[in-house]
């Protein structure tokens, strides 16, 4: 056999970049290094040829994942991160941007000292000053805030991204005492992973090593790379022991990896889900003796799915995908079941009705008996952890959550002015919305923002820059100076994940494990760890906040009257979480299991069936657990609701205004008007949303986004590659670069999201490629308030 | 003294381009595209959308074949371009006068400059990072997410990737050109 390789040929860069030493960055201002003038990169390669190497286990924090690392460090600098073979979750890989995590702790971009706004909100105009210096302002603006708001805690919103450190973030807002909570979730993962936690119990895992039969519905784990599903998963495809079903508007690495590709018109899935699901029911094709133990309204359901003629050729004008197609996998799936599965995916909102879409997914899924089980939907176990105490003190004044309830609202309506169900992550979209339209029930002036780019993050640029505008005080504490950023009023720079210990944290699975990412080299410049951030600020505000609690909360003069002053405030004393290391704090949480915590120091890894059970199987495989010590099964096969049944037929949600069974309806209809474009936006296995944007070595990879327009649409218009094309809608719009292609419909554009940063200190980021979410309309999922992120339809015009 | 050799099971290959990563940050490989020792080669898909040629989209990810018959070994003026023990091919940059001759000859295209010390550089199997410490394993097997590599001795009957060539289909590249390429490629 013959074959022809190529050297890639598209997306790469072109410019050679001189290279500068590693340890050779010195800060010459607030921003920059003295490399950064002159437009240079620096990277860390050393060769580890000769002299001492160190190695320490860390995890990653590139992305979500946290696989597990070794990290290499020669004369204190940190020249190679190597898999970590110990951990059975990302058994024994590092993916690009783990490989590149050297270049997030020498970016020259890095923030530096803590600074505060000198010139206008979003210039990013800011004087340095000193630790003490930051605090002090803090206290003095916050307690000036709390004074006028008589002590309502809430006059705070609380923010940050996904992270083991996270914890340590709201472990200070709880100790504060807001309600405004928002994290990442109502722009990521909330309606799937609630979908599935009303189904079936729980957001559960794929054993994808497992499955005959996989369908991949709006998910893409050949690029949006999730461990251990993508190792497991593309070691089997391809005629080797898994049928990988890919269902996607856009031919994305997992098509081409896939037996199948659908290529389903965006938004239908539900559509998709329900015809399966009708063919199994018409069929009887359904484990009939899972589902008579198993389910709970499965009559309904079944004469819901029926009776509305959810049929594969009804389904075909909805979704463009073939009837007879349809009636193929349905068949595939149950043939293999319970060894198939309908991956959940994990990704944000794409469409309205994501949150019935996961509904439907979950309930398709029990039809065929693939819960809690090999080769199926997995809940896995978890090695238990000690959680350290917390302090969460109630505050008389502080009020509930700024959220309006609906003065009028029916049974059967939803409950809030926004959306129908509102959790503790909150919906980011509809918490704005209500605060620039004055819908708030009180005042919140100010924000902590911990490690999220709220600018960069969600749909409609503009609306975010507006909100930081207008809170009086924008605490922001960050690696590198983001979009956000520019907005704060002060910035405390946190060291990267290479420079500190996070919080000791356990992987649930088939395969449960404990991990540490421990500290590989000291913090650079001024930066900190959060939990020292943290110490430094409560030990600024604790005082006088508990001063302006007692004046305006009758509940604590009450207390003082009975007891003193002195014994009080220790409940109120909120310096408490964060007055020990964290190295003593995890050294608490693995106290149970001997020796444990000395195994998680040297090797980052630890499991009570590792000495007997781990082994190196070949060059590239491990053994983590013995077949028979593995957790596929936990919990009988059930499901994990309080019925321990798969709910079919949910009467609660009916009663907020939520569908009680997945229903289609005629809004969902996929349309475009002519000459303009849906908008779809997506992940890739080189960046990761705009916290890499400003990554060297991912640049080297891919210097900037490209947008996917249809080979001969691109014809018509006169578009080439390269060509720089504006992106409109109602939103804003943003101008990136071209790249024709057969792999998306003609009325569909792509391009990745995290690029286009508008903050001038990214030197690399800085207005490269275009930004998404300056162009996604702000439309909200009606559920939980979710972004729906593929609901925009767009103009494109060659500038 | 081994013979080095090395599996793909292209197959596996997601186009992640985490060895390209670790190729470059293991052997200080300068930034740029054009600088690079590693790659995955794909080509723009067949077909029209929706009726598009799965096949056609399949990722091959290359590096130096490491040939038992290297053309650029071959032409090299100044013999910078050497075996080593281990039977690697390998440059020496102290002879190397770049004259390019070796990147012409090279029918895989597998060689590039390095605009630091003007010479000729390649994979070289992570020889002086990784082999000369004893270690079998190059960095872009180590890192790679789906286990595309399986590097080792061919001289060994009982390596891993001695029994992989007895028992699995394989192809080299351009085999007609009589390179010989140690690089393997598994069916």
């Amino acid at each position: 056999m013959q074959m022809e390789v190529s050297r890639r040929k598209f997306l790469q860069g072109s410019v050679a970049l001189s290279v500068a030493g590693g340890s050779a960055i010195t800060a010459t201002n607030l921003f920059g290094s003295g490399d950064k003038a002159h437009g240079k990169l620096s990277i860390t390669t050393k060769t580890g040829v000769g002299g001492d190497s160190q190695y320490v286990a860390t995890l990653c924090e590139m992305c979500v994942n946290k696989c597990a690392a070794m990290a290499r460090v020669e004369d204190g600098v940190i020249t190679k991160l190597d898999p970590n073979p110990l951990f059975p979750k990302s058994k024994n890989m590092l993916c690009p941007r783990g490989n590149a995590g050297i270049q997030a702790v020498y970016d020259p971009d890095r923030l530096k000292s803590p600074m505060i706004r000198i010139g206008e909100k979003g210039k990013g105009q800011f004087k340095k000053v000193s630790w003490d210096e930051a605090y002090k302002y803090i206290e003095e603006k916050m307690t000036k805030i709390l004074e006028e708001e008589k002590d309502n805690r809430s006059s705070f919103l609380f923010c940050a991204g996904e992270g083991m450190a996270e914890h340590t973030f709201k472990t200070f807002y709880q100790a504060f005492g807001s309600s405004n909570w928002l994290n990442h979730s109502s722009i990521c993962l909330q309606t799937v992973a609630s979908g599935y936690g009303v189904t079936i119990g729980a957001y559960p895992q794929a054993d994808l090593e497992n499955a005959k039969y996989v369908i991949m519905a709006g998910a893409n784990r050949a690029e949006a790379i999730v461990t251990p599903d993508t190792m497991n998963l593309f070691k089997n495809t391809k005629g080797r022991g898994t049928k990988l079903i890919c269902v996607d508007p856009r031919f994305t690495n997992t098509a081409a990896k896939a037996d199948k590709w659908l290529a389903i018109k965006p938004g239908t899935d539900l559509a998709f889900v329900l015809a399966l699901t009708y063919v199994v029911l018409s069929e009887e094709l359904e484990n009939k003796e899972y589902v008579k133990a198993n389910f709970n309204g499965f009559e309904e359901y079944k004469e819901h799915v029926i009776g509305n003629k959810y049929t594969p050729q009804w389904a075909e004008k909805i979704t463009g995908i073939k009837a007879e197609t349809i009636i193929e996998i349905a068949r595939e799936f149950m043939v293999n079941a319970p060894q198939s599965i309908y991956y959940p995916g994990r990704r944000s909102t794409f469409a309205k009705n994501d949150f019935q879409l996961r509904r439907a997914m979950a309930i398709f899924q029990g039809l065929g008996g693939g819960i809690d089980c090999k080769g199926g939907l997995v809940f896995g176990s978890k090695v238990k952890i000690k959680n350290h105490a917390a302090l969460e003190p109630i505050y008389a004044r502080a009020q509930s959550r700024a959220i309006t309830k609906k003065a009028d609202a029916k049974v059967g309506e939803a409950g809030y002015d926004d959306c129908a169900i509102v959790t503790g992550g909150g919906s980011w979209l509809d918490w704005r919305e209500r605060f620039l339209t004055n819908k708030m029930p009180y005042k919140v002036r100010g924000m902590f923002c911990y490690k999220h780019n709220p600018m960069q993050n969600m749909p409609n640029t503009k609306k975010t820059a507006e909100m930081l505008k207008r809170l009086e005080l924008v605490v922001v504490i960050d690696t590198m100076p983001s979009d956000t950023v520019m907005y704060a009023d002060v910035v405390l720079p946190e060291c990267t994940y290479l420079e500190r210990t996070d919080p000791i944290k356990t992987f649930g699975g088939v395969e449960p494990s404990v991990a540490v990412r421990n500290k590989v080299i000291e913090p650079m410049y001024e930066t900190k760890p959060v939990i020292e951030i943290l110490r430094g600020l409560t030990n600024k505000i604790s005082k006088p906040l508990f001063e302006i609690s007692k004046k305006y909360d009758e509940d604590i003069q009450d207390e003082i009257k009975d007891s003193d002053e002195e014994s009080v405030y220790k409940e109120f004393d909120i310096t408490k979480p964060f007055a020990h290391d964290q190295e003593y704090l995890n050294k608490h949480a693995v106290e149970d299991y001997p020796g444990a915590y000395n195994e998680l120091v040297k090797n980052g890894v630890f499991y009570p069936h590792k000495s007997t059970d781990f082994k190196q199987l070949s060059v590239n495989e491990h053994q983590y657990y013995k077949e028979k010590n593995k957790s596929y099964s936990v919990n009988g096969g059930r499901a994990k609701t309080h019925s321990n049944k798969v709910e079919c037929n949910l009467i609660n949600l009916s009663k907020k205004g939520v569908d009680p069974m997945p229903v289609w309806k005629d809004e969902y209809n996929y349309k475009v008007p002519k000459d303009k474009f849906r908008l779809l936006t997506g992940r890739h296995a080189q960046f990761t949303q705009s916290g890499t944007a400003n990554n060297s070595m991912l640049r080297d990879l891919m210097m900037e986004n490209y947008i996917w327009i249809n080979k001969r649409v691109a014809i018509e218009r006169g578009i080439k590659f390269g060509d720089t094309v504006e992106v409109s809608s109602k939103t804003g719009s943003t101008r990136i670069k071209a790249y024709p292609t057969e792999k998306i419909a003609p009325n569909q554009v792509f391009f990745i999201h995290g690029f286009g940063e508008e903050s001038s200190e990214l030197t690399w980021a800085y207005k490269n490629g275009g930004n998404d979410n300056a162009v996604i309309e702000d439309i909200i999922e009606p559920t939980y308030g979710a972004a729906a992120m593929h609901e925009t339809n767009v103009e494109i015009r060659k500038v | 003294m081994a013979r080095y050799g090395m599996v793909l099971d292209y197959k596996n290959c997601i186009n992640c381009k985490a060895c390209e990563v670790a190729c470059k940050e293991e052997n200080g490989v300068l930034l740029g595209a054009d600088a690079h020792r590693i790659w995955v080669g794909v080509d723009e898909i067949k077909g029209e959308y929706p009726l598009l040629d799965i096949v056609s989209s399949t990722f091959m990810p290359s590096q130096c074949q490491h040939c038992d018959n290297a053309p650029c070994e071959e032409v090299c003026p100044t013999h910078a371009t050497y075996y080593d023990d281990n039977g690697v091919v390998r440059v020496d940059i102290d002879k190397c006068i770049l004259c390019s001759y070796c990147m012409n000859a090279c029918p895989y295209d597998a060689r590039y400059v390095d605009s630091r010390t003007m010479t000729v550089d390649k994979c070289n199997f992570c020889s002086d990072t990784r082999l000369s410490n004893g270690e079998v394993t190059t960095a872009c097997q180590a890192t790679c997410p789906t286990k595309v590599r399986i590097f080792g001795d061919l001289d060994d009957p009982d390596s891993e990737i001695s029994e992989i060539l007895r028992t699995r289909e394989h192809f080299t590249l351009k085999p007609h050109l009589g390179t010989k390429p140690k690089l393997f490629y598994v069916m």
